[in-house]
């Protein structure tokens, strides 16, 4: 789990399967300092997270899996909570 | 997933037996500062196992690591990067 600045969102028509229906993020992860760690990541959201919002993401594979419902999903990271 | 453009094609001429018959791209992984600039991607190119036919410029999301052959799952196959969806735009600010 990391912190991560929302910075935009994707639109994708073909996809894998899985992610029909998934509001896609474009999430920047962060490090302790606050500064960008790495290059973005796109995230699957059921939160109503948007650009600008800090958020907790979660790179548990298993956990998206479940969280699709799709055994077979190559999503990693979802949003698990909107910061205040 | 990172976000890649797509910069050309691999062919392959002896493979692994798992991943005979399957469409190869390469990608360049983008930065924060390139996409916030609609620049060129600067990363280190990954070549990607692709499925659904992404094209020269398209941008697609690169799912890495063990997740990569998830689609696959429970068939085994030896993959560090899957196209899992090319993307029609992306709003970045």
């Amino acid at each position: 789990m990391q912190l991560a600045n929302v910075v935009g969102h994707a639109i994708s028509t073909v996809k894998h399967p899985s992610m029909t229906g998934w509001r896609l993020l474009v999430v920047q992860p962060l490090t302790t300092q606050g500064k960008a760690d790495g290059e973005p990541q796109l995230a699957v959201d059921s939160l109503g997270a948007g650009t600008g919002h800090q958020v907790i993401i979660c790179n548990d594979g298993a956990g998206t899996r479940q969280l699709l419902g799709h055994k077979n999903s190559p999503v990693r990271w979802f949003v698990m909570g909107i910061c205040d | 997933m990172r976000i890649a453009e797509v910069i050309g094609t691999v062919t392959l001429s002896r493979c692994h037996p798992a991943v005979q018959g399957y469409r190869w791209i390469i990608g360049v992984p983008y930065s924060l500062k390139a996409l916030k600039a609609n620049a060129a991607p600067d990363g280190e190119d990954v070549v990607i196992l692709d499925e659904l036919g992404a094209g020269y410029g398209s941008k697609i999301g690169v799912s890495e690591g063990v997740e990569a052959s998830m689609p696959f799952h429970p068939n085994k196959k030896p993959l560090d990067a899957y196209c899992a969806c090319i993307l029609d735009a992306l709003n970045v600010r």
